[in-house]
């Protein structure tokens, strides 16, 4: 070869690489750098779920779910449908699958996910998520509700807590919906809200209510919510979803899957109590409290934590003093035998301090409990205030006006007396918790109206005693007590009483008149020409 | 002015500056080229300097807000990404330079390997070019492992684990890298001395060995151009060096802005990603080695490295034996098409 073709060859041979190795080797690694941005991880099954798949896949048998693990966490780590479908000939929900020989389990249970999750199923056994107190007592279901109508009510809820044939406790896909178990899902609060929902517990409701839950709506749609909360610095969200506050990790305590673990009152009970839930691993209801307040205080300052939450804590003692006269009532009026308790071959199957369904006193006890005073509780606790005041305390005065209307006309003379007296004080025939002021401001108008107020002055007096006497049961933490003399001492700014906004009052009080007039004279005072027809009726026309 | 700071410098830092400046022009401005590199092509082989320079200053950059400590590194890396201003732009710079640099080394090698411009008596520039190379790889991978994400942590205890398989050197090299018997937190430190110490340390004393030995021969010249004209490399190529380098950071500020590299989710040593790959520039020894078993493999490719690593004698052997013989073409070709064919099915494999 000559040495003038040698440089040709090499001129082209040069050429021709360069640009393949510029624009090939260019094009590999802008796809390559693209790919790990997308971080989709690639999925590959094997042994027996592969047949599952490949079979499932080929018969169009609940594909999607196959598309949903596709997804899932479990799929990257090769997790697969025979390791949580795994089962052996005996066990209580296998079955042999028809088209092969393999032996599967229809019910993956806790002690499945325990293989791989033992730390999140022992957390979750020993919360209340786990505890099946709707079966302990002769509850509303099955009694006043015939067994079907429980099928897909009360058990779809309830079915968190499910006792299996093989003793584990619970379903983790309640939350943790399959086959993706997809964090995102679990965290998100419409995922809490398919049962906590409802006349009886809204918290979706109230969450949705709450600037938290206004925030969340505005401006949460976009955000991821798959986070792992131990991994964060703090919490990652402007405001809280429910796990936030129930379950995650926060920088100072760690993720739980207890969620008795933050909870200090018993307020979906017939009386609240200060929790004693697993004191042993959980420790007292102040140590559960001090872990909420710390996820409140990783965004709220301690002075407005502090005074929300003893309010909150006031509203549920307060809650037992109302039900205390309820109890008092039905109790009476069942020992009198006015009312009285469904019977069946000797066992009780309504309680006078619990439900009933077919006699007024026991209806409003059991509602005054279990939906307003519930209301009442859970809407001072999570800021829904709708729900602590319109569903909560004026309904469950209402139960108590037609509680006391109902023993008056079943002859008992005390009623009678409260039902007869036109003094505003009858409303609150129980004794009384209060707390100068709000979490919110200082009121410069609003304590200066309350009847009570204006009518007894010794009424703070009468509060604090009833305030120090809950706190001398235990009821109260010193904190709290402190806090609560702090601000009865210093009354008369917390309740905005010494200070003088009458005038900005008075300048709204003239434009109320300016509206009284209005509706006076368009609506009070406007006569119509001719009577009704039911007047003409009865004056024989 | 000017004239009292000279003389007031000269009389603490005595040298002759007349001297001095006549011999520094002469010895770096007016290098003779051969008049064939006026063509722009020719000056491609500055390319990886430059973008070695733009590591350099960008890496430098990068050490002022990166950690090299397990539990810290992938949180600098996206604090760098997301928080520090213009900190995705220099990191972006220095992941798109690292692949251009090799990628303009893989030109400039074949450019010299077609030209034979490795023939004597330029034997041993060419074994030193070896050698950059493989400190150029040696510095990617160790430069990505730094990121601390999975697709790092992994490749990374793959990548090291290979080394097992080299006879001799194989396992000592292994603890050596890894401080350990498996990849731990000392890992990590090493990797980070490693890339920011003693890898450039070597290789920039590599460079200023390559252009001096460069500047001694003289370019070499194309065959069948010999005794061509020659012309000063400064102005003209020393402009199409700066030219060509300011082209490229435009190049590279942009894909660090069209296609920017991922921080990806932290290293897990729990858990074992389904499918783990390194980076690009090794595809085509990760395509090979899944096809044949991995001793083999590690034999073959030290057998590969050795004959590019001696390449000029082989070479000239042959050509003494049979002159028609033009085996670099031949050689040439099937390894930068093998390389391609391998790099690509890796890329295109799911």
């Amino acid at each position: 070869m000559s040495e003038h073709n040698d440089l040709t060859v090499q001129k082209r041979l040069v050429g021709i690489f360069s640009f393949l190795l510029l624009v090939i080797l260019i094009i590999v690694a802008g796809y390559e750098t693209k790919k790990t941005r997308e971080g989709k991880a690639v999925i590959k099954v094997s042994g027996v779920s592969k047949q599952c798949v490949d079979c499932h896949t080929g018969k169009g048998v609940a594909v999607k779910a196959i598309d949903q693990w596709r997804s899932s966490m479990h799929a990257e780590q090769n997790i697969a449908c025979y390791d949580c479908h795994q089962a052996q000939e005996g066990d209580f929900d296998a079955f042999t699958c028809p088209e092969s020989d393999i032996v599967v389990a229809r019910h993956p249970t806790p002690n499945d996910c325990a293989e791989c999750h033992q730390e999140q199923v022992d957390e979750f056994t020993n919360s209340k998520h786990a505890h099946q107190f709707w079966l302990l007592k002769n509850a509303d279901r099955a009694v006043f509700e015939f067994p079907l109508a429980t099928r897909n009510g009360c058990e779809q809820c309830h079915q968190i807590g499910n006792i299996w044939p093989d003793k584990s406790v619970g379903e983790c896909d309640a939350c943790h919906a399959k086959h993706s178990f997809d964090l995102a899902v679990a965290r998100q609060p419409e995922t809490c809200g398919e049962c906590h929902i409802g006349p009886d517990h809204p918290h979706i409701e109230i969450y949705n209510e709450s600037k938290h839950g206004n925030i969340f709506n505005a401006k949460g749609h976009g955000w991821d919510l798959s986070y792992w909360s131990e991994d964060q610095d703090g919490i990652p969200l402007e405001v809280p979803v429910c796990t936030t506050c129930h379950m995650d990790a926060n920088g100072v305590q760690k993720s739980t899957h207890n969620v008795s673990a933050r909870l200090a009152w018993e307020s979906q009970a017939p009386w609240s109590f200060r929790t004693v839930w697993d004191q042993e691993h959980l420790g007292d209801w102040q140590t559960k409290r001090d872990r909420m307040e710390s996820i409140c205080k990783s965004c709220h300052a301690p002075d407005f934590t502090d005074t929300y939450f003893l309010t909150a804590d006031l509203v549920n003692l307060q809650y037992n003093e109302i039900r205390r006269l309820f109890v008092r009532w039905t109790t009476r009026m069942t020992d009198d035998g006015v009312i009285s308790r469904e019977e069946a071959n000797g066992k009780f199957y309504s309680d006078p301090v619990l439900n009933g369904w077919d006699e007024e006193p026991e209806r409003l006890l059991y509602y005054a409990w279990h939906h307003e005073g519930r209301r009442f509780r859970h809407g001072a606790e999570m800021m829904g205030a709708d729900f602590t005041q319109w569903h909560g305390i004026w309904e469950v005065q209402e139960d108590m006006t037609e509680m006391m209307q109902f023993a008056a006309d079943h002859g008992y003379a005390e009623a009678r007396a409260w039902v007869a007296s036109n003094n505003p004080v009858k409303w609150v025939p129980y004794a009384l918790y209060d707390i100068p002021g709000n979490a919110w401001g200082i009121p410069a108008v609003t304590n200066k109206t309350p009847f009570l107020y204006n009518n007894y002055p010794d009424y703070w007096e009468k509060v604090r005693a009833n305030v120090r006497t809950a706190y001398q049961a235990g009821l109260l933490s010193d904190s709290e007590w402190n806090l609560w003399e702090h601000r009865y001492e210093n009354r008369d700014h917390y309740l905005g009483l010494k200070y003088d906004a009458d005038s900005t009052f008075d300048f709204y009080k003239r434009r109320n008149d300016i509206d009284t007039d209005a509706f006076t004279k368009q609506a009070v005072n406007l006569q119509l020409p001719s009577a009704s027809f039911w007047e003409e009726a009865q004056n024989g026309k | 002015m000017s004239g009292k700071i000279k003389s007031w410098v000269l009389e603490r830092v005595p040298f002759d500056l007349e001297a001095t400046t006549h011999m520094m022009s002469e010895v770096l401005l007016k290098e003779p080229i051969p008049g064939h590199m006026k063509n722009w092509f020719y000056a491609l082989g500055a390319t990886p300097l430059l973008l070695f320079g733009i590591q350099v200053i960008t890496g430098m950059l990068l050490t002022f807000y990166y950690v090299p400590s397990p539990d810290t590194a992938y949180q600098s890396v996206r604090y760098i990404m997301h928080d520090v201003r213009l900190g995705f732009w220099i990191r972006g710079i220095h992941h798109w330079s690292a692949t251009l640099m090799i990628i303009f080394l893989f030109i400039h090698m074949g450019r010299v390997f077609f030209t034979r411009a490795y023939r004597k008596p330029r034997e041993i520039n060419w074994m030193i070019g070896v050698l950059m190379l493989v400190l150029t790889l040696g510095l990617g991978l160790t430069g990505y492992a730094l990121v601390y994400n999975q697709l790092s942590y992994w490749a990374t205890t793959v990548g090291t684990n290979m080394l097992k398989e080299i006879p001799l050197i194989g396992m000592p090299l292994l603890h050596l890298l890894r401080g350990g018997e498996t990849v731990n937190p000392n890992t990590l430190t090493r990797f980070f001395n490693l890339h920011i110490g003693f890898l450039p340390t070597i290789l920039f004393g590599l460079i200023v060995l390559h252009i001096l030995i460069v500047r001694l021969h003289g370019v070499s010249e194309l065959e069948g151009r010999e005794g061509e004209p020659s012309y000063s490399f400064y102005p003209e190529h020393f402009y199409h060096t700066i030219l060509l380098g300011l082209m490229l950071l435009i190049f590279v500020s942009a894909l660090s802005i069209i296609n920017p590299p991922a921080v990806g989710s932290p290293a897990n040593p729990n858990v074992t990603p389904h499918h783990i790959k390194p980076e690009w520039y090794f595809f085509a020894i990760y395509s090979i080695l899944k096809i044949i078993p991995l001793q083999t493999g590690v034999y073959l490719f030290t057998l590969l490295l050795l004959t590019a690593f001696f390449w000029p004698f082989l070479d000239d052997a042959v050509r003494r034996k049979w002159p028609r013989v033009r085996m670099h073409f031949w050689v040439g070709s099937a390894a930068i098409l093998g390389f391609l064919f391998f790099t690509v099915w890796e890329t295109i494999q799911p």
